[in-house]
Formats: structure tokens, sequence, C-alpha cells
């Protein structure tokens, strides 16, 4: 069924304090292809998020991309390499432009345009300011920044729940020509159907556990059963 | 009558009377604050005569590495003062007692080097207790405003982090505010001085009988020892910071 894999979690545990975030999950997440990491809030979907590009360390276990432990990596070209997009937009520059060359310096504006246009946003934005965006329009930026430094793999912490359907669709399109182009997404949602119509495969968490894993429509947690 | 330029202890003691004055407008007030005022003042005279004492017995017999010593000793606690505004930063007390030395010591090493002071233990302590205080002013701010930075702006931080910057890049926005926060009373000090303040070293010397246009010369050396104290230990707190705000795989450590 999986035909490359992208990422794999090998018994891998998370403890914040007193708080077990992730117990033991085992998975794989497979290269070119979105999957869903889904569950109750409190689950650990952020958490194993933030352990692909290592903004968390497992306590125990380990973390492989194409079969290398991620520590094997330089982190600042594994983060290069594996994008995040967080739950809420967090802008870090004056106007759009400068918003797309954080990750990228070099980013010429012709680039620019184009990366503009994967998440439905016309060159006109290039020059707005960025305290002048709309909730939905600020995450398409972000998403586009995410994109605009080249990434293989994004991972996605429930990019769309907090904005309207417009700016929903746009990022879930975005998210499906990524994966067409051959990049692996991951991503966190709460807005399951959703999810799920985009994921070709899906793991479903439960109190820091991996109850579920594989294609959505096979799956009893409730409702992604097809 | 004229009065000696310095006070003998005869007029000290009459200025006690000063204290006197105070305590019982006090107690005619009701404020109940009669005894801590006096408390205060006795306080005030026993450490005063405490440390003369023990500068004294410094310059007569210490000589250049008791002025030193003394000077470290100085460093250590203001470190530690520093430290306890920057709480829940990890390492707090290593890197507020660094960056006060970092000051201290570039600051004296430079007025001395140049010949700008004398490298006499009269000279070094005063002049080091008042770098050393300017020092941990400047460190106190910058390690309090990084580490609330650094807690506040964590989505901001991380989102720098996950495009491949450094963690020094990702941190170097709030950096620049801390230290530009922790310079402020400096320059500012250094803007009005004379014109609102006539400040202690200056003071000191006319009071001593020293025309004031030769006190200016050393408070002008003052100013400038302070603003360079300030300005290393700030930088030094900040450059600190980076490394024990981020671990080895570049993530923000919680902070608690």
């Amino acid at each position: 069924m999986i035909a490359v894999v992208g990422f794999v979690l090998d018994q891998v545990s998370v403890r914040k304090g007193a708080v077990q975030i992730l117990s033991e999950v085992s998975a794989q997440i497979p290269a070119a292809m979105c999957t869903a990491v889904v569950g109750p809030s409190g689950a650990g979907k952020s958490t194993l998020l933030r352990l692909l590009n290592r903004l968390e360390e497992p306590d125990t276990g380990r973390v492989l991309l194409d079969g290398t432990p991620l520590p094997a990596y330089d982190v600042r070209a594994l983060r290069r390499r594996v994008g995040l997009v967080a739950q809420r937009p967090t802008l870090l520059t004056e106007d759009v432009a400068a918003e797309l060359r954080v990750g990228r310096p070099d980013l010429v504006r012709h680039r620019a345009v184009e990366v503009l246009a994967r998440v439905g946003l016309d060159e006109s934005f290039l020059d707005r300011a960025t305290s002048g965006l709309s909730g939905g329009e600020a995450q398409r930026v972000c998403l586009a920044r995410a994109l605009a430094v080249d990434p293989q793999a994004l991972l996605l912490d429930e990019p769309t729940s907090a904005l309207d359907g417009v700016s929903a669709r746009a990022i879930n399109r975005t998210i499906t020509d990524f994966v067409a182009d051959g990049g692996t997404a991951v991503l966190v949602s709460h807005h399951l159907d959703q999810a799920l119509r985009i994921s070709g495969f899906a793991l479903v968490l439960r109190a820091g556990r991996l109850v579920e894993c594989g294609e959505p429509g096979s799956l009893d947690y409730p409702g992604t059963a097809a | 009558m004229t009065a000696p330029a310095v006070p003998g202890w005869p007029g000290v003691a009459a200025s006690a009377a000063l204290v006197a004055v105070a305590a019982l407008a006090a107690a005619r007030a009701r404020l109940a604050m009669s005894r801590e005022l006096v408390v205060a003042a006795v306080r005030a005279a026993v450490q005063l005569v405490a440390v003369g004492a023990v500068l004294a017995a410094l310059f007569a017999h210490g000589g250049l590495p008791g002025a030193a010593g003394w000077i470290a000793v100085m460093v250590v606690v203001a470190g530690q003062v520093a430290a306890r505004r920057a709480r829940g930063l990890p390492r707090a007390r290593g890197v507020a007692t660094l960056a006060v030395a970092a000051g201290t010591a570039g600051t004296l090493a430079t007025l001395t080097s140049l010949a700008v002071i004398d490298l006499r233990p009269h000279v070094l302590v005063p002049v080091g207790g008042m770098v050393v205080s300017t020092a941990m002013q400047a460190t106190a701010l910058t390690l309090a405003r990084l580490r609330d930075e650094a807690a506040a702006c964590r989505p901001a931080i991380e989102a720098r982090l996950s495009l491949g910057l450094s963690a020094r890049a990702a941190f170097a926005p709030h950096t620049g505010r801390a230290v530009r926060t922790a310079l402020i009373p400096s320059v500012d000090a250094t803007k009005v001085v004379g014109l609102i303040s006539l400040p202690g070293a200056m003071t000191g010397l006319i009071l001593a009988g020293v025309d004031p246009v030769t006190a200016i010369r050393y408070q002008i050396v003052v100013m400038y020892m302070l603003l360079a104290a300030a300005a290393l230990a700030a930088f030094t707190a900040a450059r600190l910071a980076d490394a024990v705000l981020f671990d080895d795989a570049e993530r923000l450590r919680d902070l608690r």
C-alpha cells in the first residue's frame, strides 16, 4: 500500500513534566501523499507534528526521514526540507514581499508571484502590509512563506481551523497541488471530513497513543468511515 | 564660622538632628514610621562606617589584588541580583554574572590601559563600584526583557526556526529590542547630565573644593564609562541568552 516511506516514528514517547503527551507511538507516514493526523484534542497530534521538524524531541524512541534518523540531518537543512504551518498565522515582517523572504532572502519577484499564486493570492498582495491582511489571507501568506523555501514536506497544524470557507478551500487546494507534485503533507485537523477528503492515509491518536492507521475509508474512528 | 570641606564627626552627630526632625514630624502626623526611620538612619550609619573601615584597610594593606578581589565580590553579588530579575531563564545566575563581569572588565581595562584613571586601589574601587552597578542594571533589564520576549513571542520564534533560520537569527529581533530597552536609562542619563542632574562624582569633587571646570572632566569620563559598561553588559547578556534559551537542536527551551 505504501509506496515510499517518508517519516517513520519508532516507539516515540514524549513527556512534558508530569504529563505523558505521546506513548510509544510507532507509525509510518508515506511520502508523496497527504496524511491526516486526527483524534480528540489533547491526543498529542500537534506534538507528533512538531517532532517531524524537531521543534520537539522524543524522550525515547526515534523519528526517521527517508530512513535516516532526524538528528543525523543538519537541523536547519531539515527544517528547510520540512516546512511547518502553525494553527494561527504568525506574520514576522511589515509587508508580504518581506514575509516571503524570511526563509528565502534571495527570492526574486517573479518567484514570489509564483508562490503567491500557489496559495491563490494575486501579485497585488506582494506590496500589501501584513497588518492589513484578513485571517485567511494571513494564513495563506504563511503557507506561501513555507512554500518559498521549496520544502519536500509540509507539516500543517490545523491550518484552516480559524478560517472562512474561501480561504480554507484555497489552502486545501494548495495542499492537494503540493502532494500532486510529489510533496509529502502531514495535516493535523479537527475538520475531519475535510482533512480526510484530501488525505490518502490517516493516523488516529487518542490520549497519546496511536489507535488506528490506514486509508481514511478503512478506519473505525467516529466519522472516518467512508 | 566656616565649616571644613568634609564634615567632622561632631558635624555628623549634629546632622542626626535632621533624623530627629523627620522622626518627630512622622510621630506628630501619626504615620507610625518614626521607629522605622530611626532604624534606617542607624543602619545607614553602621553600614557606612563598616564600609569605610573596610575600604580604609583595603587601601592601606590590600593593594591592587585587594582592589581586584573587592571588585570581583561586587560582580558576583551584582550577578545574583540581576539574575533575580530573570527568573525562569535557564542558568540565569551564570549568564548575569558573566555579563556584569564583561561590562566591568571591558570598561576598567580600557580606562586603565589608556591611562585615563590611575591603577590604584582608591581609584579602582569607587570607579569599579559605579561600573558594576551600571552593568548590573543593564544586565537585569536585558535578561528580564529577553525572558519575557521568549515567553510571549514563542510562535514567531518557532515560525522563524521552522523556516530554517538559526536560533540566533530567529531570536535577533527580540535581542535587539531587549538591548535597546536596557540601554535607555544610560543613554537618557547621559543626555540630561548637568541639565537635570548634577551627578555624584562631580558633586563630590565640587564639595571637596575642586574647581567645577576640573570636576566636569571626571564626570565626562564617568558618563562615558557608564555608557560602555551598560552596553557591554547588555550585549554580553543578549549573546549568552541565545545559548541558554535554545538547545543544541535549535529549539526554544521551555521557560518556567
